[in-house]
């Protein structure tokens, strides 16, 4: 197979056929969960479980806050999250190439980076996904909640990362071809994983986030 | 038989300008200067090569690109230093008189001469749709690549069978390697390819007595090694994200890049962007047109020309998603809803 005709495969047909997957997978589990139900209650709240539910995943991610928590207790969580977290967004959505997909996919036009951002943002996003990976490998209550899927999923961003750090900044000749192709397949592989593994937390995160805050409403208390 | 350095001097030209092309053919092949003195000799004793120019499925651009190479030789110097034999579009002999100056040439010149071949074969049907002189076009492929020193498939439609071999593909189109399996073809593609990059080919073959250095799809690795995009003028543009939005788009002027138009040139491996057409003036993207791939297999088929390379070919829109989303909810409603069945529906 030439490399072109590999490319033409990843970004056509497989690329189609991994986004109708995340789709179809991210729909089937978040409404597995929603119909699954939970027992009646009957009891009468004490407070605004509505309220509660969208106060807490308004107000989650800065809970933690204090400049104690971010710079010293738990620095690597905090700082390496964010960073990985805006790189690999950033990258996600902003990168031109990425964007005109996201423009085709939703019809809303997105916004490019000029390359030294994304750059920079790649090189975060790459650096901090080590730290917080060796980091999950050492600290002993980390390491006890951390399972094969987590590595994987780890491995898996790492490299679309650095294959795309490579198509773009020391490809020379015709290895572009192929390095882009990687990347892409690699992406595929990922969009596919997603809502099969924990990296779905992107939707579940505000259905979890916000069940606590709701049963906190129903039970009256903060948080 | 005449050499390179014969003609000049018969033309009127100076040993200045013989050595001016002898360094460009050196250079556009990519050989070290060292070894310009052997080059220089090569093309002063070298008596010039035979050529036997075949046409099959073709509209004969690839033949219209290559008399306006002029980076490299002079028009007057190139047409009169390629001992044609036998080609259809350029040569005065006709009917008889022309098969019968061919089958001389390849009796006389047998293991030498290079076979050039224009246009894909059409082999279906006992290659009924493309004849010449009564022969099918395949069986003359296989005829006269039997004694050729070189063969080389100039076109896409040679190549890779182009646009003849596009959906649905009505003749059976094939590429000359297809067709002549186990024998070396120096494929050069392209829609046309450039000229001077078909003359730097012969002219290799001349000086080395070999076709040159081929990547894993036959082409010449010193024109077809790297992509467009690796030396487009509109590369720093789209390293800073600075793109073309339309046609009109008066920064598309201005040299932002194409990519949003659909410039194919990250995935297509030419000299476009380096040799260039008509005497090194311009090229496509230089021109304000996206590159459309021209040179790689199957560009035609891909479609898309106007569609930025990442965009998913064959639409993923809004709709697709929803149809997932759709079919994911069904299943995870029902699957919900056994699971509770299961526990009794609590």
């Amino acid at each position: 197979m030439s490399d072109v005709a590999f490319y033409d495969f990843v970004r056509g047909p497989f690329l189609k056929f991994a986004l109708f997957v995340f789709f179809v997978g991210i729909a089937y589990r978040f409404f597995r969960v929603i119909f699954l139900g939970l027992p009646a209650d009957y009891a009468k709240p004490k407070g605004s479980p509505p309220f509660m539910a969208v106060k807490k995943i308004i107000i989650k991610p800065t809970m933690g806050w204090t400049f104690n928590e971010i710079f010293s207790r738990r620095a690597i969580n905090f700082i390496g999250g964010f960073l990985f977290h805006l790189g690999f967004l950033g990258l996600t959505f902003f990168v031109p190439a990425h964007a005109l997909l996201w423009k085709e996919i939703t019809g809303i036009p997105f916004p490019t980076l000029p390359n030294i951002v994304s750059d920079v943002l790649a090189y975060a996003a790459l650096g901090s996904l080590i730290a917080l990976t060796v980091h999950r490998a050492l600290n002993p209550v980390l390491k006890l909640l951390t399972g094969k899927d987590e590595y994987f999923a780890n491995l898996l961003i790492a490299l679309i990362i650095f294959t795309g750090l490579l198509a773009t900044r020391w490809a020379g000749g015709g290895s572009y071809i192929w390095l882009v192709s990687l990347h892409l397949f690699l992406a595929n592989l990922l969009i596919i994983y997603i809502p099969f593994s924990r990296l779905s937390h992107f939707v579940y995160y505000f259905l979890s986030v916000g069940f606590m805050g709701w049963n906190a409403g129903k039970r009256g208390v903060s948080f | 038989m005449e050499s390179l350095y014969h003609i000049y001097k018969r033309r009127g030209y100076t040993r200045r300008d013989f050595l001016t092309s002898a360094i460009a053919i050196s250079t556009a092949l990519g050989l070290s200067s060292s070894l310009l003195p052997k080059v220089v000799k090569a093309l002063e004793v070298k008596p010039k090569p035979v050529v036997i120019w075949l046409e099959f499925q073709d509209c004969a651009g690839c033949t219209e690109s290559f008399i306006r190479s002029t980076s490299i030789l002079p028009t007057d110097v190139l047409l009169d230093y390629l001992s044609l034999e036998y080609h259809e579009t350029l040569m005065s002999p006709s009917g008889f008189y022309a098969e019968e100056s061919k089958r001389e040439a390849m009796e006389k010149y047998r293991g030498k001469y290079v076979l050039v071949v224009e246009g894909s074969v059409s082999p279906k049907d006992k290659g009924v749709y493309c004849t010449v002189a009564g022969k099918s076009n395949i069986d003359l492929l296989k005829e006269a690549a039997e004694g050729a020193g070189l063969i080389v498939a100039v076109g896409s439609c040679a190549s890779w069978g182009g646009i003849p071999h596009a959906y649905p593909n009505p003749t059976g189109a094939l590429s000359v390697s297809e067709v002549l399996k186990g024998k070396q073809v120096v494929n050069i593609p392209g829609c046309p390819p450039i000229g001077d990059v078909m003359v730097s080919v012969i002219a290799n073959y001349v000086i080395t007595g070999k076709a040159p250095e081929l990547d894993s799809m036959g082409r010449p690795k010193t024109f077809y090694g790297q992509t467009i995009h690796d030396r487009c003028y509109r590369r720093p543009f789209y390293n800073a994200g600075r793109f073309a939005n339309s046609f009109d788009d008066e920064v598309a002027k201005k040299g932002y890049c194409l990519y949003k138009l659909g410039c194919k040139g990250p995935i297509t491996r030419n000299a476009c962007a380096t040799i260039r057409w008509n005497g090194g003036l311009s090229f496509p993207i230089q021109s304000g047109h996206p590159c459309f791939g021209c040179s790689e297999p199957d560009f035609w088929d891909r479609g898309m020309i106007y569609t930025p390379l990442s965009v998913v070919s064959g639409e993923f829109g809004i709709k697709e998603a929803l149809v997932g989303v759709a079919v994911g909810t069904a299943v995870g409603v029902g699957v919900a809803y056994m699971n509770k069945k299961l526990r009794g529906g609590k």
